[in-house]
């Protein structure tokens, strides 16, 4: 399936679940260098579990996943950690740790992952939150921010180290429209300035549009199509066609 | 107004009339438990004298169609109307017949439960041992290498254990000491040997119940606290994030609570046995006319090492005991807010089980280990 063997993520085959439940069936993906490949698909078809099991927070029942060319699968902890190291995470629901203010959120990838000084490393925090708009927010506790707000301020922490990979997992839900678009316009920076290759699971039509290089469309834990947007109008998938329609 | 209904037979032909509805289900099913055989190989649902159905309906027509169905005849709903038929179809329960049902929960037989009551014990011990094995690696670790766990976290900890539980547990001891001297004064004074109070309740406290009392109190506030932190941070991510940012959940987390724990039970252990000694002075002082100073004396020779020892080691384990299964119930919770709860009260209950558990094994260790009791 692909020509490359070197693309930062491929994943070939993967099926996977919990307990006795298969939630991906099958999936083969895979996103090129300096682009944006996002994972469309209606909610509880099994995004987040794809995700999860491309960097290890949950282990496949079968198939493989090679990351930066390497694969993941079965690799043992120091290693893996070493391949951590380039992979930015932003989750759903943000997940900021809650007993520490958001600028030290930040920190928190920059001090395990550097020897900067704390001086650097507390501007560097700054700069990041600056970026998605929160910088006069840096001392506050993500308990006292609104949702959107966690959200971008996990976005922050997640590319506290420049990470030549990103994930993110439904970036701009919950985000006002005048927000998500400014969300969109930073994740393209992202990618042309920063040359950051980004895999996007997302239920925005208007931003799927926007940003998109490639789009994989999942159903019911199934890959239906792999493509770019033009190809996609013109698959004559029905589920898909629908999405776009609706969505 | 009670909704009606009723069904007849006529023929090839079951005959609703009134309203078929929650209300009205149970009656029409008992009454279509049977169905008298067909001639012709198709029996038809006339719908014609229905003047409603809800979603309770339309599910009780399609488990009687499926039932007919079964039995080998054709089955149709006939007269149903515009909007009745509307309803039997946008509520249709058809697709699901294919489909195992629903199993309702809680009916497993006694084998089964017991079964999977065992399975889950042994897996749940499995788990704990690693848990166990994964904190002694990161405690060790460390000990020389303090990156990988949340900075300060051992100042905070060691305050948020040690001094915040201080009064509760001062309290506890001073009253426990008090009771208790006053109880065994009333005994020991009718064979005038009321000094022995002094021995008795400097024993006790120090190899009983000194550590028990902090044990107890530590476990309800710091041990369901841990719990109830880890499992919020299970619900909303938190340790995945920090498993993505190549952190150690139970490093950055259980490592601090495991150190500041160690450290502060002790020393609140030797202050709950000094307070619950003071309010035995107390009783002394009031009640026995037993003044301080002989008191005093009396509780330091009859006090050994050992004493001392026994409650020290006993209040490091029960200090491990308290993080350790306070950690795991955090880790065993995945989804959903309600479990946060549950699971707090488990662990809590669980680990002062555990506590008094070790409490009888340690004694009796200690016992053993030493047959002449002085
Ligand atoms: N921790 C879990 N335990 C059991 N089932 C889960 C768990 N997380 C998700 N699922 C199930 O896996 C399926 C896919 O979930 P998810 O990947 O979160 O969907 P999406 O992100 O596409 O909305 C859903 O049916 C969901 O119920
Ligand atoms: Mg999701």
């Amino acid at each position: 399936m692909s020509q490359n063997k070197n693309l930062p993520v491929i994943a070939t085959d993967l099926t996977a679940g919990f307990g006795g439940t298969r939630v991906l069936d099958s999936v083969s993906m895979d996103a090129a260098e300096h682009s944006i490949t996002m994972i469309l698909g209606a909610s509880g078809c099994g995004k987040t579990t794809l995700l999860k099991n491309l960097i290890r927070l949950l282990d496949p029942w079968s198939g493989s996943i090679r990351i930066f060319g390497q694969e993941i699968t079965g690799m043992d902890e120091p290693e893996f950690n070493g391949i951590l190291r380039g992979i930015g995470v932003l989750f759903q629901n943000g997940a900021l740790l809650n007993s520490i203010s958001i600028a030290e959120n930040v920190a928190i990838p920059l001090e395990q992952h550097t020897e900067l000084p704390r001086e650097l490393i507390s501007r560097l925090a700054r700069v990041k939150l600056g970026l998605v708009g929160l910088e006069n927010a840096s001392s506050r506790f993500p308990s006292e921010l609104s949702g959107g707000m966690r959200k971008r301020a996990a976005l922050a922490r997640a590319i506290a180290l420049d990470p030549p990979l990103l994930f993110c997992d439904e970036p701009s839900s919950g985000l006002d429209p005048v927000t998500a678009s400014g969300l969109d316009h930073l994740l393209l920076e992202m990618r042309d300035k920063l040359g950051m290759t980004l895999v996007i699971v997302s239920h925005t039509v208007s931003s799927i549009q926007r940003i998109a290089d490639r789009i994989v469309f999942m159903d019911a834990g199934k890959v239906l199509f792999r493509g770019t947007i033009r190809e996609a109008r013109s698959a004559g998938i029905e589920k898909m066609e629908e999405f776009f329609k609706n969505g | 107004m009670r909704p009606e209904a009723s069904v007849s037979r006529r023929q090839n032909r079951l005959v609703f009339r009134g309203q078929i509805v929650i209300a009205t289900v149970p009656f029409l099913l008992s009454e279509t438990e049977v169905i008298e055989p067909v001639r012709g190989g198709a029996l038809t649902l006339d719908l014609a004298g229905v003047d409603h159905v809800d979603t309770a309906g339309v599910a009780f027509l399609d488990a009687l169609r499926s039932r007919i169905e079964k039995n080998g005849l054709e089955c149709r709903i006939e007269n149903a109307g515009e909007r009745n038929a509307r309803t039997l179809e946008v509520f249709s329960s058809r697709k699901f017949d294919s489909q195992a049902p629903v199993r309702p929960p809680g009916r497993e037989n006694i084998f089964e439960k017991l079964g999977g009551r065992a399975m889950r014990i042994f897996g749940n011990l499995h788990q704990f041992f690693l848990l166990l094995a994964d904190t002694f690696y990161y405690a060790i670790i460390g000990l020389f290498n303090r990156r990988g766990m949340r900075k300060g976290d051992f100042i905070n900890q060691s305050i948020l254990i040690g001094m915040n539980s201080l009064p509760i547990v001062g309290l506890i001891s001073f009253l426990i000491g008090f009771i208790l001297a006053l109880q065994s004064a009333a005994q020991l004074r009718q064979f005038g040997a009321a000094i022995f109070v002094a021995d008795l309740i400097a024993i006790a406290m120090t190899r009983e119940m000194g550590p028990l009392i902090t044990a107890i109190v530590l476990a309800g506030r710091s041990g369901s606290a841990i719990t109830a932190e880890i499992a919020t941070m299970m619900v909303t991510e938190e340790t995945d994030a920090l498993r993505s940012m190549a952190l150690n959940p139970v490093r950055y987390v259980v490592v601090p609570k495991v150190y500041a724990i160690t450290m502060t039970m002790p020393m609140l252990t030797i202050l709950s046995m000094l307070i619950g000694i003071f309010g035995a002075m107390v009783i002394g002082l009031v009640y026995l006319d037993i003044g301080m100073e002989p008191f005093y004396r009396e509780v330091v020779n009859a006090l050994i090492l050992k004493d001392i020892l026994t409650g020290f080691i006993k209040s490091v384990v029960f200090a491990w005991l308290i993080v350790m299964i306070g950690a795991y119930y955090g880790f065993q919770v995945r989804t959903g807010a309600e479990e946060v709860g549950r699971a707090t009260t488990a662990s809590v209950v669980a680990s002062i089980f555990w506590v008094i558990l070790a409490d009888s094994l340690l004694g009796l260790a200690f016992y053993l280990g030493q047959p002449v009791f002085v």
